[in-house]
């Protein structure tokens, strides 16, 4: 395995706020993997901390190798394109197309012009001018067409409508196909992506609290549901994810379930089924009962 | 952990393109300092020509008007203001963009202060041109001083060019620092770049005094050639930028 990423205990602080704390994870060439977390985990800012935007308060980072910061030999393989991306006055889109055209060494403008048409951006207009929409679709745009090998984005969608966020993870998948990268995808539109995602890191507080492959993920928790009784004493003494209860009737969803247990938890009538990605990382990220999950 | 192996290094685009690409940034939308700046000089300059041309007639011919009438004009300082202005507006606007571009903050500071010195050379170039047309056609025709006003209508081109050149050098790179200052520390910062600013001015204003050194300025002043005095501006501006740079350096991208 090829690292592109390698980060050793990361922290940063904001004063007194940790706004990432003692973060280490690697992330693998030629894969998408999610970056998934609350609003304020702290993904925005692990992600400005990897492409050296943010100094680090304490550990390391290393992109291709080598540490990110004010290193151009890394960065120019790097496209981070993120939900809040500010572009000078009286810009325009072709300006931003014209300015990633010369950045980015594998830039294809072909493809930028099909994309273009695909999410129907208007060049012509002043980026200020533009709805929520058509600006994140110039980054969208740019990030898939950049072609870099470590290409990063930062809630890219807002304000694209459910056939534009459909298009934008059809066309990168396709293009990821064709030219393999590696992809750091931050969301919280966990459902729609969860096809995509190869690997799933999951950030609370600063913390990462999932670092795993999403095949393994998947399995990883398991919903029983019933009579309140008998899931209450299935329940006993197992790690709980999420507890919910309709009068009688109770569901609870449990991580590392072995396949005997299920075996033996359908026997005593109760309904087994398996829990979405999103569901786990509700679970994982609500309220005080975090758990540590070993990679 | 698996056993992490590393990937293979990739050297860097040579320096030079990395810079091109910063200056390049600027220019990428060329109306704020290419374009934009020339149409106002136009303007500007078009006033004076009417203006000169309204008095020549309203005293009944450039005959009843002192030799010196149009001889005295600050149009074009405004050049040099605006250096000032652009390079805190290309700073401030752009750096979030070039570092989300994957630019580092050196390669994205050399370029914008290659840039700014550019355009200076640039803008104190079409001055000097300008101004050789001025006394060629004996200020337009109409005896006017606009390009080279004052006792600078007596220079010779290259000292014309210079001494517009390193002036707006000198305000561009003041714009960089204070632009510095503003990205790194925003509102706050600038508050207290500015009364730093005037304490040191007002600062050297009394030291000058209590050293009676006023008087043996001014006459160092009017006996020097004016091209040896600006001058001094150079390691000022140095100075400037490379504050600007110490500041830029540990700046972060904030929204």
């Amino acid at each position: 395995m090829t690292a592109i990423v390698e980060v050793s205990d990361l922290t940063k602080r904001f004063g007194s706020l940790a706004a990432v704390d003692d973060v280490s994870f690697v992330v693998r060439e030629h894969a998408i993997t999610g970056l998934l977390g609350r609003n304020g985990a702290g993904k925005t800012t692990l992600m400005q901390l990897i492409t050296g935007q943010e100094f680090v308060t304490a550990g390391a980072i290393r992109l291709f190798g080598q540490p990110p910061l004010e290193n151009a030999a890394v960065l120019s393989r790097t496209c981070f394109i993120k939900e809040s991306q500010t572009y000078p006055d009286g810009f325009k889109g072709e300006h931003v197309l014209r300015v990633a055209s010369w950045v980015f060494p594998h830039w294809d403008e072909g493809l930028a012009r099909d994309l273009v048409a695909e999410f129907r951006v208007p060049l012509d207009r002043r980026m200020k001018k533009m709805s929520r929409g058509q600006a994140s679709a110039i980054g969208v745009v740019v990030g898939i067409a950049s072609r870099a090998e470590l290409t990063i984005f930062d809630e890219p969608y807002a304000g694209l409508d459910a056939v534009a966020r459909q298009a934008f993870y059809d066309r990168l998948l396709a293009d990821y196909a064709e030219h393999p990268r590696t992809i750091i995808m931050s969301t919280h539109l966990i459902d729609e992506v969860a096809d995509l995602l190869e690997h799933v890191l999951v950030i609370d507080e600063g913390r990462l609290i999932i670092d795993a492959a999403a095949e393994d993920l998947r399995g990883s928790a398991t919903t029983v549901s019933g009579r309140q009784a008998d899931v209450e004493h299935f329940a006993r003494g197992r790690d709980v994810l999420q507890r919910d209860a309709v009068g009688a009737f109770a569901s609870v969803t449990v991580s590392g379930l072995t396949p005997a247990e299920r075996a033996a938890a359908a026997a005593a009538g109760l309904e087994v089924g398996p829990v979405s990605l999103q569901q786990l990382v509700i679970g994982r990220t609500r309220g005080s009962a975090r758990q540590e999950v070993a990679s | 952990m698996t056993v992490v192996a590393l990937p293979a290094a990739v050297p860097a685009p040579p320096l030079s393109r990395r810079v091109w690409n910063a200056m390049r940034l600027h220019a990428a939308n060329p109306w704020p300092t290419l374009i934009t700046p020339w149409l106002v000089f136009a303007g500007v300059f078009g006033l004076n020509l009417a203006i000169w041309y309204i008095v020549t007639i309203a005293a009944g011919g450039s005959q009843n008007l002192d030799a010196d009438a149009f001889d005295y004009n600050g149009g074009v300082t405004w050049v040099l203001v605006f250096l000032l202005v652009m390079a805190v507006q290309a700073m401030s606007l752009t750096f979030r963009f070039a570092l989300g571009l994957g630019m580092t903050r050196r390669d994205y500071y050399l370029g914008t202060v290659a840039y700014l010195g550019l355009l200076a050379a640039m803008y104190a170039a079409g001055i000097a041109v300008l101004a050789q047309v001025e006394r060629l056609t004996d200020g337009w025709g109409l005896g006017g001083r606009f390009f080279a006003p004052w006792f600078l209508a007596d220079l010779p081109a290259w000292q014309l060019w210079y001494l517009n050149a390193a002036v707006g050098l000198l305000m561009a790179m003041i714009g960089v620092a204070a632009a510095a200052v503003w990205v790194r520390w925003r509102a706050t910062g600038l508050y207290a770049f500015f009364f730093l600013a005037a304490l040191l001015l007002i600062g050297t204003a009394w030291l000058m005094g209590v050293t009676e050194s006023w008087a043996p300025l001014g006459r160092y002043l009017s006996t020097h050639e004016p091209a040896l005095i600006v001058t001094w501006t150079l390691p000022v501006s140095a100075l400037c930028a490379g504050v600007g740079y110490l500041l830029l350096r540990r700046a972060t991208p904030r929204a």
